[in-house]
């Protein structure tokens, strides 16, 4: 296979390894308080749009907020082995994962709290979160332990962690917990719990190709300016290249938006977004059904552009912008050329067979930082 | 002449059209999943000013950001510009070091040949913009 190949593979692989999520958002990178305060409001939006209940909503929440929490206190300053948060929902089932890093010498006692809270009943668990509130034992960095203890009653203790080795000071910590619609005190499926392996490969797959951000499930204009608000952020202070790769993230959003196929009757089209980075390149990826007979025409439009030079690319977009023989609601004509002139590189892009009405469709916009 | 105004959202400009003011004001972020439809009631009421213009008309342009079906409208807007009887102004404002959006103005300038006048936005919060005759 060629690099090619192999990267149009990354989000068909991508996409593959969330298919039996209904929806599924993962952020891999540097957190602050906006990121976070945005990723809980996209998360918010999807619960929103599929009607969740009231109650599921606020245990979602509070799960949400005390893991963010953790990962936000207990971040590489480095910035080398970033944090990562994973929000999936399946079959009225929510799964969070976090991964931070923990120090060796941490991990005995930590791992010693999460023996113990797994072992208590809900009663006890809420014993024992009074008694650790009382005798005040905080780690140092605070508040973590009874962060832990907090998600394991708000998840009816349906916890799991891992910690995996970086060195001889640092490990991963994998904590993963899942939310069901089940009464408290019921007995958690264990079965859920084997999530927890699908998301140490997916951090590992992630790490491995630089993936910053993905986001995979339904996209409609309201995702899309909560997706951009986080790469705003995300990206603040990189001038240009922040700008371009907005611009370039719109158009390849909106065009899920508009020519992608619902999968379901759910308010937005089914479709998978990342962007990776490798050296100076920026990677923006997206992934979503397509109806078979667009086939044709779409890699004729993309072969079009990248068969133009600078030159004929910039006459191509000016006669477009004032042809108004299309004009209308789903297309300008523009958001192609667009691609190909901002990024400064060839569009790419491939197709995987799904059934006999459509394809998955994925698509590669390239940006490059030292060429800005 | 009833003014039309349109407040600012996360993905549409800010629309002042009010002929009690100097200028006509576009301003913000475009990028509505359906731009031929927001900009149309901005067409309608041009269309309906055009009949009585005031001499001069200058039309602000302080846009951060839009996306490519916004263009399109764009494009539209200036041609119903250039159609008019009576003298019409643009001022394309750009953030100091927002290329692109310069590259925007002046492709604009160039292809409708309206008179475009390119206002640099300084990066500290300042009064005293800087104006470039292209």
């Amino acid at each position: 296979m060629s690099p090619y190949d192999q990267k149009q593979g990354l989000a068909f692989e991508l996409y593959d390894s969330f298919k039996s999520a209904d929806l599924s958002y993962v952020y891999h990178g540097q957190f602050t308080q906006k990121i976070t305060d945005l990723i809980i409001m996209l998360a918010e939006i999807n619960m929103n749009r599929t009607g969740e209940s009231a109650k599921i909503k606020k245990r979602v929440f509070s799960i949400m907020v005390e893991s963010l929490q953790n990962i936000t206190r207990h971040q590489d300053p480095d910035d080398e082995y970033q944090g990562f948060f994973a929000i999936e929902q399946k079959e009225g089932n929510y799964f969070i994962t976090t991964v931070n890093l923990i120090h060796n010498a941490n991990i005995a006692h930590v791992e010693g709290l999460l023996k113990k809270i797994k072992s208590l009943t809900p009663e006890e668990l809420k014993i024992y979160y009074k008694s650790v509130l009382l005798e005040n034992e905080l780690s140092s960095k605070g508040g973590a332990g009874l962060g832990l203890i907090e998600i394991a009653r708000k998840s009816n203790n349906n916890v799991s962690y891992h910690f995996h080795p970086i060195n001889n000071d640092y490990s991963y910590f994998y904590f993963h917990t899942c939310i069901t619609p089940q009464e408290e005190g019921e007995v958690p499926n264990d079965t859920d719990l084997v999530q927890i392996d699908n998301i140490f490969l997916l951090h590992q797959l992630l790490r491995q190709n630089g993936v910053q951000i993905i986001f995979n499930g339904l996209f409609n204009q309201e995702s899309l300016i909560n997706l951009l608000n986080i790469i705003e952020n995300q990206m603040a202070g990189l001038g240009r290249l922040k700008r371009v790769v907005f611009n370039l993230m719109v158009e390849m959003l909106q065009n899920i938006v508009k020519h992608g196929i619902k999968a379901s009757d759910k308010d937005g089209n089914q479709g998978i977004f990342f962007i990776n980075r490798k050296n100076s390149q920026y990677i923006l990826n997206t992934g979503n059904y397509i109806l078979i007979n667009a086939k044709k025409p779409l890699i004729e439009k993309i072969e079009y552009v990248n068969s133009l030079n600078h030159e004929q690319l910039n006459d191509y977009y000016n006669s477009c912008l004032f042809d108004f023989q299309i004009d209308n609601s789903k297309e300008s004509g523009l958001g192609l050329i667009e691609l190909r002139m901002k990024s400064n590189n060839k569009l790419e892009y491939g197709f995987h067979p799904v059934d006999d009405e459509k394809l998955f469709f994925t698509f590669k916009v390239t940006v490059d930082s030292q060429e800005l | 002449m009833k003014p039309l105004i349109i407040n600012a959202k996360e993905d549409t400009p800010k629309i002042v059209l009010d002929t009690d003011l100097d200028e006509f004001i576009i301003s913000g972020r475009s990028l509505p999943e359906d731009a031929h439809d927001f900009y149309k009631p901005l067409f309608e009421w041009l269309l309906e000013y055009v009949k009585k213009p005031k001499p001069v008309t200058t039309f602000r342009f302080e846009l951060e950001y839009y996306n490519t079906s916004s263009s399109k409208q764009l494009s539209k807007l200036f041609l119903i510009l250039k159609e008019f009887p009576a003298k019409v102004r643009i001022l394309w404002y750009y953030h100091h070091d927002d290329i692109d959006m310069l590259e925007n103005g002046k492709r604009y300038a160039k292809l409708t040949g309206l008179d475009f006048t390119m206002i640099s936005i300084p990066a500290v919060e300042d009064d005293s913009f800087e104006i470039v005759i292209n």
